[in-house]
This record gives C-alpha cells, sequence and structure tokens, in this order.
C-alpha cells in the first residue's frame, strides 16, 4: 500500500553492493561477497506461546517464510508479498499484522499469534467454526487471514458494526465468495459471545484465543521449550513432524476440520442435526415417499421401516496379500515423465517465457464504443436468411431508424473522477461538490 | 538488532554503515521480497518507545515522533489535533499495514504515493535528524525533494507540525473503495491566524506539489470575517471551481495532443480533472 516505513534513516540504495547485480544469481547465498552478501542470524520466535528457535536464517526473511518454511506452520498463507492480499495475516504482539511485512529477525522478542493458535486443541474456534457455518469458504486461501481478521476485529470490538466489520476486513481479499459470509460470521460470532456474557451463571465461553493473545504484553514465563509431542495441545499441524507425533496428534480428535477451519466437518455435523429433525417432526409414515433422500444422509439416525436392512459393510482386511502377478512394465511407459521438479528456492526467477508486463499508464487502447452508439448496420442490411420451413423466402430486413434521435450530438465524457472518501465512511453532504 | 533507545540506535547505525533502520518495515519488506534490496543489517526500531508518541511544545507546535504508528494516529484524540493527518493516515491502507507502518517511515522512503506527505508538505512540518553526538533541522520539503537529504548514519526522530486549530482536510482518489495506491491526493489547510490557504497535491509527481499563487489569489477570495457565522457565505462556488483549476493547472502539466502522445495526454487530462475536483472539494469542506 502506500504507507511506507523503510526505516526512519538512510538507506543508500545506490552503494548497495548487490544492487548491481541482478538478485537472482546469488539466492544460494554466499556468492561472490562472502558472508556480508548473505547475513544470517539465530533467534528464537514465540509462536502461539511457544518458544521456537529459529537457526542460521537470512536476516531479510519474512515473518511469513520463517513459519512456513522453517517451523511448518503452514497456515498463513503467502499471497502477494506486498501487504495487499491479507491471506499472511498474523499477530504480533496483539495486533494484526502482515506476516510477509515483518522481518523475522525483528519479531524476536514479540509475542505473535498464527491461525493454528486459534483451534486450541484442534477443535475450531468459534471464528472459525462461523466462517465455515456461514459459507465464507470455497478455495480457502484467504480463510486462515480472514479468520485471523475476524478474531482480531473481535478482540478490540464487542460489538462491530456492518461498517466497522468492513474496515476491519478490507485488507482480505477473497476471490471467491465475496465477503457476505465473512461479515455474517463476525456478527454470528459477537452475537454468540454475547449472548454467553449476558447469562453469569453459564460458564466463561470456551475460547479458542491462546492466552497471550488475550494479554499480549503479558511479562514471558517460563515456557516450555515446544517439542513434537506438545504439538497436538498447540492445535498445530506440523508439516515436518515426524510420523510418531503425528498419530499422537492426529488419534485424539479423528473428524476435526483442520485448523485452517476447512468445512468438511462442519457440513456433516450441519447434515446430522437436520436429519435428527426430520426424523422426529416426519415420523414413518412419510418415509416411503422420502426415504430415499433421507438415507443418503449419513445420519444413522432415521431408517424407514418399509425398507429392509441395510446390509453391513464387511470389515477391511487390508490391502490383499500379494499374488505373484508379474508387474506389468507398459504401464510406466504410458506416463509421461513430469518435468516438474520442486518449488524454486525463495527468490529464483521463474523460468517461463518472459513477462511482457502490463502496458503502461496511458497506453491506448482499442475502445469499446460508448453505449448508444448505432452500430454498424451495412453487413445486416438485406442479408439473406435461410427459412427453408417457412413459406416466405426471405425476410424484409428494415434497418430501424427513429427520426427522432439525432446523433450528431457528441456526448462528452466528463468521467469519474474516483474520489470515493474512505471506505465505509459515508459521503457527506457537500454543497460545493 | 533492536536497540531500547534512540541514542543506542544512533550508535547501532554509525557503527554499522551497511545497516537499515526498520521501523514499521511495510516498504522496506517489499522491496526485499520482490528482491529489490538486500539489507546487510537491520536495526529495528519499534522497541524505541519514546519514538511512539508526541509532544506539545510553547508556540503551538505538536512534536510527533517517527514512529507513530498510521493506526495510532486516527485514534480520535490525534484526530482532533492534526484531522489532515489523520484522514490520510485512515486511508492510507488495511488495517494489517496501518497497525505496523509509520510517519517517520512513510517520509523515509518518500514514496511518490505516500498518503501523510502532502499532509506535512501542506502544514510545513520540519523533520528532526539525529545522528551521533548531534540534531539538525531540516524542512521536510527539503527532505523530500533531496534539497537536503538524509545523509548516512542519520536517523529521522521527530517530526514538528504546527497546531493550526483550523479545518483541514486531506481527501484521496484512488482506484477502488477500498484502501488503495493515491491516484491523486489533496492536502488542504487553514490557517486563519494569517489568513492563508496552504494546499499540498500528492501523488501525481515524486514529491509533494505546492500550488503556492492559487494558495495566495484563493485566500484573497475568501471573506475571512464572515469565518464561522452561521449561514455565511465565505467564498463564490465559482471562486472554488476557479481554485480547482487553478490547483490543477500548477500541478499537472498539460499535454496537448498531437498524434503521437493521445494516451499520455488523456491520462494527463484525466489527473488534471481529480485534481481540479478533489482541490475544489478540499475547499468547499474547510470552509464548511
Amino acid at each position: 500500500m502506500t504507507t511506507d516505513s523503510i526505516g526512519f534513516g538512510h538507506v543508500d540504495l545506490g552503494t548497495d553492493p548487490l544492487a548491481q547485480t541482478p538478485p537472482t544469481h546469488d539466492v544460494v547465498g554466499g556468492g561472490a561477497f562472502g558472508g556480508d552478501a548473505r547475513p544470517c542470524a539465530s533467534y528464537t520466535l514465540r509462536v502461539n506461546g511457544f518458544e521456537r528457535p529459529v537457526t542460521d536464517a537470512w536476516i531479510g526473511e519474512s515473518l511469513l517464510y520463517v513459519l512456513r518454511e522453517r517451523l511448518g506452520l503452514a497456515g498463513a498463507k503467502d499471497g502477494c508479498e506486498q501487504g495487499e492480499c491479507g491471506a499472511c495475516s498474523v499477530q504480533v504482539d496483539g495486533q494484526l499484522v502482515a506476516g510477509c511485512l515483518v522481518p523475522a529477525a525483528l519479531a524476536s522478542d514479540s509475542e505473535i499469534a498464527t491461525v493454528e493458535g486459534l483451534s486450541a486443541g484442534g477443535t475450531a474456534s468459534d471464528v472459525q467454526q462461523a466462517l465455515a457455518d456461514s459459507g465464507a469458504v470455497q478455495c480457502g486461501y484467504c480463510t486462515p487471514g480472514m479468520a485471523m481478521a475476524v478474531h482480531d476485529l473481535l478482540q478490540r470490538n464487542h460489538r462491530p458494526s456492518e461498517v466497522e466489520a468492513r474496515q476491519a476486513l478490507c485488507g482480505n481479499l477473497c476471490r471467491c465468495t465475496g465477503y457476505r459470509g465473512a461479515l455474517a460470521a463476525v456478527q454470528v460470532v459477537a452475537e454468540a459471545r454475547g449472548a454467553v456474557d449476558e447469562l453469569p451463571e453459564q460458564e466463561e465461553p470456551e475460547q479458542a484465543d491462546p492466552p497471550e493473545a488475550a494479554a499480549p504484553s503479558a511479562v514471558p514465563v517460563a515456557v516450555p521449550v515446544q517439542s513434537a509431542a506438545d504439538l497436538s495441545l498447540a492445535g498445530e499441524m506440523p508439516l515436518y513432524a515426524d510420523s510418531e507425533a503425528w498419530v499422537e496428534a492426529e488419534q485424539p480428535h479423528p473428524a476435526q476440520p483442520t485448523a485452517a477451519g476447512t468445512g468438511i466437518g462442519v457440513g456433516i455435523d450441519a447434515v446430522a442435526d437436520y436429519g435428527v429433525d426430520y426424523g422426529d417432526g416426519q415420523g414413518v409414515g412419510h418415509g416411503v415417499g422420502h426415504g430415499g433422500a433421507a438415507t443418503t444422509h449419513q445420519t444413522g439416525v432415521y431408517e424407514p421401516a418399509d425398507y429392509p436392512p441395510y446390509p453391513a459393510t464387511p470389515p477391511y482386511n487390508g490391502t490383499p496379500p500379494y499374488d505373484g502377478t508379474p508387474y506389468d512394465a507398459s504401464y510406466d511407459a504410458t506416463f509421461e515423465q513430469s518435468r516438474y521438479e520442486a518449488t524454486p528456492a525463495h527468490g529464483t526467477a521463474h523460468d517461463g517465457p518472459p513477462f511482457e508486463g502490463t502496458p503502461a499508464h496511458g497506453t491506448p487502447y482499442t475502445q469499446t464504443p460508448a453505449h448508444g452508439t448505432p452500430y454498424d448496420s451495412a453487413a445486416y442490411e438485406n442479408a439473406t436468411y435461410e427459412t427453408a420451413t417457412y413459406e416466405t423466402s426471405t425476410y424484409e430486413t428494415s434497418t430501424y431508424e427513429n427520426p427522432s434521435y439525432d446523433n450528431s450530438t457528441v456526448y462528452e465524457h466528463t468521467g469519474y473522477d474516483g474520489s470515493t472518501p474512505a471506505h465505509g465512511i459515508p459521503l457527506p453532504e457537500d454543497d460545493h461538490a | 538488532m533492536l536497540p531500547a533507545s534512540l541514542d543506542e540506535a544512533v550508535e547501532a547505525l554509525a557503527a554499522t554503515p551497511g545497516a537499515v533502520p526498520v521501523a514499521g518495515a511495510t516498504d522496506l519488506m517489499e522491496a526485499v521480497n520482490a528482491g529489490r534490496l538486500r539489507p546487510a543489517a537491520l536495526i529495528g526500531l519499534g522497541r524505541i518507545t519514546e519514538l511512539r508518541g508526541w509532544r506539545y511544545e510553547d508556540g503551538g507546535t505538536a512534536v510527533l515522533g517517527a514512529g507513530l504508528t498510521h493506526a495510532r494516529m486516527d485514534r480520535p484524540d490525534f484526530a482532533a489535533l492534526i484531522p489532515a493527518l489523520a484522514d490520510a493516515a485512515r486511508t492510507a491502507g488495511p488495517p494489517q499495514v496501518r497497525n505496523v507502518g509509520t510517519l517517520g517511515g512513510n517520509v523515509a522512503t518518500a514514496a511518490p504515493a505516500g498518503d501523510t506527505l502532502p499532509v506535512l508538505a501542506a502544514l510545513e512540518a520540519t523533520a528532526t535528524l539525529a545522528r551521533a553526538g548531534s540534531t539538525r533541522e531540516v524542512p521536510v520539503s527539503h527532505l523530500l525533494t533531496g534539497l537536503d537529504p538524509l545523509r548516512p548514519g542519520e536517523l529521522l526522530t521527530w517530526v514538528r507540525v504546527p497546531l493550526l486549530n483550523a479545518p483541514q482536510v486531506f481527501l484521496k482518489a484512488t482506484g477502488r473503495s477500498g484502501p488503495a495506491r493515491a491516484t491523486a491526493s489533496v492536502a488542504l489547510v487553514l490557517d486563519p491566524a494569517r489568513r492563508a490557504v496552504r494546499c499540498a497535491v500528492g501523488a501525481v509527481a515524486p514529491v509533494p506539489l505546492r500550488p503556492l499563487e492559487a494558495e495566495t489569489w484563493v485566500a484573497g477570495c475568501i471573506d475571512w470575517d464572515a469565518r464561522g457565522e452561521d449561514g455565511a457565505t465565505v467564498i463564490d462556488p465559482a471562486a472554488a471551481a476557479a481554485f480547482g483549476e487553478y490547483v490543477a493547472g500548477a500541478c499537472v502539466p498539460e499535454v496537448l495532443p498531437d498524434g503521437t502522445n493521445e494516451g499520455l495526454a488523456q491520462g494527463a487530462a484525466r489527473v488534471r480533472r481529480t485534481v481540479s475536483v478533489l482541490a475544489r472539494r478540499a475547499l468547499g469542506r474547510a470552509l464548511k
């Protein structure tokens, strides 16, 4: 965006020893400039309440990159690397920031809260659940950032208005569903939390927030170094955890949605509710007419009496033993060898055809004719249509001419000057506008 | 490196010549992610709490810390002091960027579309630059134009802004209704004590532009004595419209189409019209 902040000091781009060399040549490190070209640092990040050591990381690595590639927390997504899309939103010291725009080395003594910390114990937090329930998730790429933005908004503002919610989410781009679902989720969570607060006899709602997010500047207490066995407590889905820890983390919650808040588990819940209500209200008598639809729901509650019992699925016996069938090598020949090697390293230039680039601002383009321009009717005049099934073989195609329409006057398009006020702020009455 | 005080930061900057001071890092990391910048070392300024607030000085001046974030400037207590700066901070970007982006970083980066820059130019702010053992005061406009740039080892610490107690307006034209880079922006500040209008146009040139002749002309058109009375007409609407044209003509050079530069001429005409409308509206809102 247009804001700023390279620091308050002098940045001499001209004397940068690497400014003259293409930056893609020395991605691997070292290069011709030794240690100075790629200064590294080791530090410890406090992520979701756990100390996570990072060793020998280049100081220019963003917090997003370190979280995803070094710590295995792939919840925050890498969208634009410019702070435009909000898919990488995380909280640093209780403030919502774009993870791609934070140098990880400078966040070493900050409290970092990621979307993995929202879902304590492997269950989706109320924000994530509401996002899934209200249809704000389609491809899911923006969802972790959206969940963090909604979470951050509701931490600061317990009853956000529609405009406040829109302003809070204006930095999270979603190209699938639009924002209606996310805005509805904000209101759902705000009302649910408000309803719980109004009943003092009830216990506190099960806040999925990590404790440090509620008290961002808490005095650092002795925090255990995270081990693989702790991962199920943190609700994190480690990418690179060894297989033992993975099984441990998975077993207690086999059917829960992932930390990123996909709607899979939620969809099953909703169907289950529907099936129960349907069975109670409609009864067995309607079972013949609606049984086909009802049994497709995986509820196990409603079974019409008219139908024979569903045959039990034989238990799964595992993969059958190898029966000695020879390996048919002709299968391999039918597959084309994939030329995909690996994701190139961070910052490597891609080797596709060169991007021509968006044309420069102000480049003329062939204009679409203005609305109401009389179309070139020469091609259609006196055209003969094939109408073999009709008795008259040709139609009279007279061109429409409105005698009152004077197309000699040229409409001067004054243009939209684009001076909209800030997002969500109603336009004030302006005598001089 | 995370110095906790200004002195430590200045010493660290003197000790490591290639180090980049980092405040909000929103522009720095964009350049680093794109491979345009490879810092030799980073000096984080986020822990210097003295730079994250502001104080008052005699003579009606506010001294703003360079570490003031846009989110902080948007808050009502600050907006009561310098409304135009608060407006500029509010529209500067999404919350994720405004939470970390700082005033000092905006000045030091001096991006053409920096939103606080036309406001600082219209307010005729001055900046304090600190280096090990000494400080100096430079007008922000001199910093931006490169007349008196930041030298190696210097750190922008404070921005001195006059408190005018008068209407101030910042208007910005963007490509979408959400926060976005400005295609043109206008900051207009009334100075009733000196019976002056100060205006700056941002994002149409590498630095904010001041249409000085248009300012003096329109200051003569305003009925300053009628200001503040209910129902008083302080300026003729035609004069306000003429002011808009005057500002646009002063800031955006006219490009006459000669067959080869049609796109350029169209773009210039569009920007002129935008600036003209913004300036007219800014004057109207300031005088209301």
